[in-house]
């Protein structure tokens, strides 16, 4: 019964772990031979400051993007959870962006954040106030670059936030409000516990897909303005499927991974001990 | 009341900014080239010269059937496979049932970074690198699903099986005919998100597909949007756009409630 | 029936593989031989023209056309062929710059080894030219086939008004033009319109139509790399690079993606462009009643002297070493490059034949004559770089350009400084 998945498990997930392990250790282009050199590729990739560059960029989008997504989603989840009516027409609205795919998201925010044409200045400039570079000033383009995520993604945690803050106890607040407590009060003293399980949740599907950020770059601006946009996904696919540099690309992979797995584990630590 | 107003002011504001930009650019699509960087929602005139234009561009016809396809297949392959490994995960008793588990949920943890290259890589050696099934085959297992399965199976009550064993059933007979009609729900939901994760996936065939006749939707669009074909024609990539947005529209607005559920509780299985 | 999992699961696999082997292009057991062209309109027409010729008159060698996918993806399409084995006997559309990794990968067929390859060649192409497609190795691995060189598109009716009535020559006739082009109409504190417009990606493919081509016009036709020596640390580097600087800083050029709107040369947004023969197919097809262009060749330094040269996005024919009969692919390819296909060529595709001469060749006067248009690119052809040989010509192009991003878009590096950066990152992958 599970012999299908087992043979999909070893070639697909076993095979590509073990061959990128060696693959690593090799400089191939696909057409050539495969040339064994070592530990040059990752000589090579601690002097790579592109690279580094990449990661920078992605831990700000990830520093930018979770904190914003997390308030914009518990901020939404609490309207929602007051005695409202039309409430799956709300949450149907808020979730549309999650479900549309990413390309479609990049093109139209595109739009929005084109300097002389964009939808966004050209309020600006109706309002009289100047023109904003999203796209062209390196120090504003990531931030924009987060702040579309958010909007794509918030969604879906403010349901997963909804479904939690549903989840607790009716009697928590009736109690607080004998005692007096303010609306505030009860937010951080009652919910925000209560919900811990949710928000690590949302902490770690954010990081896991934030690390993946690669399409919107892709498309929005290529890594510029001076690299300031180049994610670390962006600048793999780049050494491995522009430029071929497999052995290379494979290192790179492996080095952000690992990356990757660290962050995770220091969340869960941050967030236990909360 | 007055908290009422201002909580109906910003849900609806909220609603408004999170569906505006669709709404825009499905009537800049819709809108003559001089009008499609103005802001106001309805065209003077409602024109299609923008899909015509697109469609004469690229093979954007082609592009969603290849990506229906695709879709198609693998739901169809995940929704067999994973609930076979959650069958055998749940019910039935082998040796080395739990280290498959554990295996099962430490993939889970592993960054698909470290194995896009090689995945990569063996697609070429067998020489599937611009066939439909570099985009279908890797993609035909899906340890969520598995593990969604696995729950649901768990709670299905042990007699049926017994019962069907009894009648002489063999294990993949006892899965289709006892167990998934008893698993509407665990279909559906992980039907729904391995059909809309596929659907909108853009990495993996940029990576292997190369060829215009076997590209995907959202693959056609991105490079269309990236690359010079538009012409510099914003109603065009907009059109595109539009077009790779409107089925998950139009399957979104009669099913939301499933897609929200699906995506939920995928989230609660963490 | 299918009574259990591991059944299933060979089955699957047998049906997989099978799949594969059904999904292959073609096997090398062909009795005829493969040829893939490019996948525009014309030059598919002018395949099939050349290869129903050929078979008429030589039965003996059959050629069979099949177009590839263009652009880009047509470099993968080939890399997935190289690597599956599925290569065709010969391909056209080849980018210069590709050969070189392909030749060391062995992949491709040494001509040189040919009967009647060299002196084929030498009548059709001068020695610079000759000496640019050799390989590091010694050997020729391709066929020199078309150019489309860049040159500078202009608005006749525009430049006119503003006291151009010929197009400008140097770096300070372009800035002079730009100033007085460049307008803010509304008021609003940008401007409206821009003497030109080049893209600002990062991409190393854009560079092929700012940088490169105005590095060659000030260098007289300079090497950017030659073997393991970077070659282009000297004044026309800095000074291209500081002219292209001056252009954005003053925003001369927009820094803006212009995409948003119709061709901004036809609706006169902007007056100038750096790009080759395939605007002429476009422009006539979309231009606006009186509208009036011609080209000429790129602005160089105000103190230059010599040539102007350009550079040429060459294509070329290689054959692949699948090919089972190499001498009778070049008898093909010698054909299709002969001087009555070259005319066809041209005739039908608008694209110039890589050929010494093409525009004082008398043969070809007829056509010049019918197409005025074209008159400067064959004037220019004589003064067209391709790519230098190296293996890693786009991880140079690249770092060029990151750096012509900081400089050039940017403002925040000297030229001088630029230059050096990207000298001492090529060096280190040179090695």
């Amino acid at each position: 019964m599970v012999s299908p998945y087992l043979l999909h498990l070893l070639v697909f997930v076993a095979f590509p772990v073990i061959f990128s392990f060696i693959l690593m250790f090799h400089r191939w282009n696909i057409i050539s031979s495969m040339e064994f050199v070592g530990l040059r590729n990752f000589v090579v990739l601690f002097q790579d400051r592109l690279f580094f560059t990449a990661i920078y960029n992605t831990l700000i989008f990830l520093l930018i993007h979770i904190p914003l997504q997390i308030a914009v989603a518990l901020l939404l989840a609490e309207m929602l959870n007051q005695q409202i009516r039309f409430r799956a027409f709300f949450r149907a609205a808020y979730f549309l962006p999650v479900v549309i795919s990413g390309v479609v998201v990049t093109i139209v925010w595109q739009q929005l954040y084109g300097f002389d044409m964009g939808l966004i200045n050209r309020i600006l400039t109706g309002l009289g106030l100047s023109r904003v570079g999203w796209l062209t000033d390196p120090n504003i383009a990531m931030p924009s670059i987060a702040l579309m995520a958010t909007w794509k993604n918030v969604g879906l945690y403010v349901v997963l936030f909804l479904v939690g803050l549903q989840g607790v106890p009716e009697h928590f607040y009736e109690a607080a409000d004998i005692d007096g407590a303010s609306h505030w009060q009860k937010f951080i003293y009652i919910t925000l516990p209560a919900i811990k399980p949710t928000i690590f949740m949302v902490v770690v599907l954010s990081t896991l897909g934030g690390f993946s950020l690669f399409i919107e770059p892709y498309i929005m601006t290529g890594g510029g303005p001076m690299n300031s946009t180049i994610s670390a996904m962006l600048y793999i696919y780049k050494q491995g499927f522009t430029f071929y540099h497999m052995g290379y690309a494979a290192s790179l992979g492996f080095f952000f991974a690992a990356i990757i797995m660290l962050v995770v584990v220091i969340q869960k630590k941050l967030i236990d001990r909360e | 009341m007055m908290k009422k107003f201002v909580l109906y002011s910003g849900l609806t504001a909220g609603a408004l900014m999170f569906l505006y930009p669709f709404i825009w650019m499905i009537s800049a699509s819709l809108a003559p080239e001089q009008e499609i960087a103005s802001l106001n929602l309805l065209p003077t005139e409602f024109t299609l010269r923008s899909y015509l234009h697109m469609i004469d561009k690229i093979p954007i016809g082609r592009a969603f059937i290849n990506s229906l396809l695709v879709s198609v297949s693998v739901t169809a392959g995940v929704l067999v496979f994973s609930s076979m490994v959650g069958y055998a995960l749940s019910r039935l008793h082998f040796r080395g049932r739990d280290m498959i588990f554990y295996i099962i949920l430490f993939t889970m943890t592993l960054p698909f970074q470290i194995t896009l290259i090689p995945q990569y890589i063996l697609i070429v050696e067998f020489g599937w690198a611009n066939t439909y099934l570099a985009l279908i085959v890797p993609y035909l297992v899906s340890t969520l699903g598995i593990l969604m399965f696995r729950q649901y199976f768990m709670a299905i009550p042990q007699d049926l099986i017994d019962a069907a064993r009894i009648d002489g059933c063999g294990e993949l007979k006892i899965l289709f005919r006892i167990l998934w009609p008893n698993s509407v729900p665990a279909l559906v939901t992980v039907g729904i998100l391995t059909f809309m994760s596929v659907w909108n996936e853009v990495l993996w065939p940029l990576i292997v597909i190369r060829t215009e006749e076997l590209m995907t939707m959202p693959q056609m669009v991105a490079l269309f949007a990236v690359g010079g074909r538009a012409e510099s024609q914003l109603g065009t990539k907009l059109a595109s756009a539009a077009l790779l947005a409107i089925p998950v529209l139009v399957a979104y607005s009669f099913f939301q409630r499933y897609f929200i559920q699906s995506m939920a509780t995928s989230g609660l299985k963490e | 029936m299918v009574r259990s999992g591991i059944e299933l699961g060979v089955i699957l696999l047998t049906v997989c593989i099978s799949f594969s082997a059904c999904g292959r292009v073609d096997d090398q057991n062909r009795s005829y031989f493969l040829y893939w062209s490019a996948n525009n309109p014309y030059e598919i027409e002018f395949a099939d023209f050349v290869v129903k010729a050929w078979n008429q008159k030589n039965p003996a060698i059959p050629v069979r056309f099949q177009p590839v996918p263009e652009g880009r993806s047509s470099e993968e399409f080939i890399l997935a062929a190289v690597v599956g084995k599925t290569t065709p006997d010969f391909y056209s559309n080849m980018w210069q710059g590709d050969v070189e990794s392909y030749a060391r990968a062995k992949v491709l067929v040494a001509l040189d080894t040919l009967d009647g390859f060299l002196q084929t060649i030498s009548q059709r192409c001068d020695s610079t030219t000759i000496a640019e497609i050799t390989s590091s190795d010694g050997h020729i691995y391709q066929i020199p086939w078309k150019i489309n060189p860049i040159m500078l598109l202009y608005n006749k009716k525009e430049m006119a008004s503003i006291g151009f009535e010929e197009p400008p020559a140097t770096y300070s006739e372009y800035l002079e033009a730009a100033e007085r082009f460049c307008k803010d109409f509304n008021g609003d504190g940008y401007f409206d319109r821009w003497i030109g417009y080049s893209e600002v990606l990062v991409t190393w493919l854009q560079r092929f139509f700012d940088f490169y081509p105005l590095y060659l016009a000030a260098s007289g036709g300079g090497k950017l790399v030659e073997g393991s020596k970077v070659m282009f640390v000297n004044d026309a580097a800095i000074k291209s690079l500081a002219f292209l600087q001056k252009l954005y800083a003053r925003n001369y050029f927009s820094k803006e993606i212009l995409s948003a709107r119709q061709d901004v040369f036809l609706s006169s947004v902007i007056a100038t462009r750096f790009t080759g023969p395939w605007e002429i197919i476009h422009a006539e097809k979309f231009k606006p009643a009186g509208f009036e262009y011609d080209f000429c060749p790129l602005p160089i330094p105000d103190d230059f002297q010599g040539n102007r040269y350009t550079y040429g996005d060459p294509k070329n024919i290689v054959i692949f070493n699948t090919c089972r009969d190499p001498q009778a692919a070049w008898e093909f390819l010698a054909f299709i490059i002969n001087r009555e296909n070259d005319l066809k060529f041209l005739e039908i595709t608008t694209q110039l034949p890589r050929r010494k001469n093409i525009f004082s060749d008398p043969y070809y006067s007829d056509y010049f004559k019918k197409n005025q248009k074209m008159i400067p690119f064959a004037r220019q052809s004589r003064f067209v770089r391709g790519t230098d040989v190296s293996p890693v010509l786009k991880e140079v192009f690249d770092i060029i350009s990151q750096e012509y991003e900081f400089c050039v878009v940017h403002n925040k590096k000297s030229p001088e400084q630029a230059v050096a950066d990207a000298a001492q990152a090529v060096q280190l992958i040179l090695e």
